[in-house]
């Protein structure tokens, strides 16, 4: 099934959020009235300073984590619960099981509430393997992690997050531990395969080219306790290429984020 | 020319220390109260087999008794010590300032309170193989990655699901090191205690043919412990790289497979 998207609808709708953390030596005010709301479809690419609190706000859109105040919306609805069915989360070590293979790492999720619904083994296993097959991994489901390249393995993990076909996918720094090519082509992956199921995508990353290459519109974020300190509409046309990355507007888009994030102290 | 493979020459270590064991005593290098040869020692264990059968016998009950406190005992004690953060950091500290500890001490106190029989030795080495099978538990669990469990949060898994699918296959590795390691030392405790009092067991065996210095009754005895204790290890060994595979390939699976195949590793490029 595929998930049409609707450029008005809006996907992820978060209003005046603010978040504390309680620690031992005090609190800690990570982040301080965001607002952003994403359309569905589009591509949305999150940068900011280190530690200022990019992470924290994924996991409240996850509903991995409750925030101090403010309210998230997704579709409409609060999301007080990880909710595989509406969030694909994509974290930035390839998070898979070890002690699983490529496809049962996929299939995961689906196994976790298979005997809540009825679906046989083998309509998993054949979903498992079509996300393997989407993420160009044919041939290597029985292989086990270790066996995989950090590449490969990060198509898994967005196998394993796209395999429950949620309309919002979450992806923190997902290509950060990468090498710069396999970066670029995992990113370049990525555009091929959100052009195909229309998901909407918030995306953290700390690579300025990544970002204008990826998204629609990028938020960056100001030191900790985060804000929302600018939003920057990336009008380049797509499907995207490594070209586009050499024109004069490519470069005054990233160095426009750039002062934006150098500005902050 | 090429080094011989790891397995290749652990074997022909092994040959040469038999080798030796026959010849030394033998040649007259060292006389055979001290070392009987190893002829000898097995003419000896072939002749008494029957005392020697019934002995081993009466050690594996102990051992097998003695693991199962251990393994058991020390699996459940070391997930509720390691998964309870408060538990953790009030006895922790104090497991492991125990672990140094002689337990053998206490032996006197366990024949006083179980007698000579079967049942001391087995608590004693059920107590010595606890600890290190409590401890590896604890830290298998304290040590799992935390992203293993907010990815499975984040797919829906329920608290059951995020201790059945996760917790317990991450933690594994870890508790089945402390399962070789136990039962190893469950077999040590179940010998020493009988080496010190007994009326039965393959220990017992030992002290009473020294007290008579009867040599090649006491190293065949020896060459039964030893041949039960690596025994036990290569089954755990055998059993453990089965049940995690991941853990044992994931450094160096070419090496793995060559070994197991008995292939040369030098053969291959
Ligand atoms: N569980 C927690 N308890 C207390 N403080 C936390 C917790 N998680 C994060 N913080 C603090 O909140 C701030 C934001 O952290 P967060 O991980 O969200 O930042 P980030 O923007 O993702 O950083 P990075 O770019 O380095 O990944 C940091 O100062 C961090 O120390
Ligand atoms: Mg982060």
């Amino acid at each position: 099934m595929q998930h049409v998207a609707h450029l008005d609808e809006t996907a992820i709708e978060v209003a005046n959020l603010s978040h504390i953390y309680a620690g031992a030596q005090g609190t800690v005010p990570a982040l301080e009235e965001i607002s952003m709301r994403v359309g569905s479809g589009r591509f949305t690419v999150i940068v900011g300073p280190s530690g200022c609190g990019k992470t924290s706000l994924l996991m409240m859109l996850a509903g991995l984590r409750a925030q101090s105040q403010g309210t998230i919306l997704c579709h409409g609805r609060p999301i007080s619960d990880p909710d595989p069915k509406r969030v694909g989360v994509i974290f930035q070590e390839a998070s898979l099981y070890p002690w699983l293979s490529a496809l049962d790492n996929i299939e995961f999720p689906l196994s976790l509430r298979g005997a809540r619904e009825r679906e046989t083994r083998q309509q998993r296993r054949a979903r498992a393997e079509a996300m393997l097959r989407l993420v160009g991994l044919e041939g290597f489901g029985e292989r086990f992690p270790y066996e995989l390249s950090g590449g490969m393995k990060q198509r898994v993990s967005i196998a394993r997050g796209l395999v429950q076909d949620p309309p919002v996918l979450l992806m923190d720094e997902p290509f950060a531990a990468l090498d710069e090519q396999t970066r670029m082509t995992m990113g370049h992956e990525l555009l091929r395969i959100w052009s195909t199921m229309l998901k909407t995508v918030v995306f953290i990353t700390h690579s300025l080219t990544e970002a204008v290459y990826l998204a629609d519109e990028v938020l960056v974020m100001s030191a900790r306790p985060g804000r929302i300190i600018d939003r920057i509409a990336v009008n380049l046309p797509r499907p995207r290429t490594y070209e586009m990355m050499a024109t004069d507007v490519f470069g005054q888009l990233r160095d426009r984020i750039w002062q934006q994030i150098r500005k902050t102290p | 020319m090429r080094l011989p493979a790891p397995a290749t020459a652990r074997r022909g270590m092994l040959v040469a220390l038999l080798l030796l064991w026959e010849l030394v005593p033998r040649t007259g290098l060292l006389p055979e109260l001290f070392l009987p040869a190893l002829s000898s020692t097995l003419a000896v264990l072939w002749q008494d087999r029957q005392i020697y059968s019934a002995a081993l016998l009466v050690t594996l009950y102990e051992v097998a008794l003695a693991m199962l406190i251990a393994c058991g005992g020390g699996i459940a004690a070391g997930a509720v010590v390691g998964g309870i953060a408060r538990l953790r950091e009030l006895l922790l500290p104090v497991f492991s300032s125990l672990y140094a500890v002689p337990i053998v001490i206490l032996y006197p106190v366990f024949t006083a309170w179980f007698g000579v029989g079967p049942e001391s030795k087995i608590a004693f080495a059920g107590i010595y193989a606890f600890f290190p099978v409590m401890l590896s538990t604890a830290a298998g669990i304290r040590t799992i990655d935390p992203q293993f469990i907010l990815a499975a949060r984040s797919m829906g898994a329920t608290l059951t699901q995020q201790v059945t699918r996760v917790i317990i296959p991450a933690s594994l590795p870890t508790v089945f090191a402390g399962l070789r390691l136990g039962g190893a030392l469950a077999i040590i405790g179940v010998v020493v205690s009988e080496m010190l009092t007994a009326a039965a067991g393959i220990g017992y065996l030992v002290t009473l043919n020294r007290t008579i210095l009867d040599s090649p009754r006491v190293f065949a005895a020896l060459l039964m412990i030893l041949i039960l204790s690596v025994a036990y290890y290569m089954l755990a060994r055998a059993f453990e790289s089965r049940m995690v595979v991941w853990q044992s390939a994931g450094r160096s699976p070419k090496a793995a497979q060559n070994e197991s195949a008995g292939v040369p590793v030098s053969v291959a490029v």
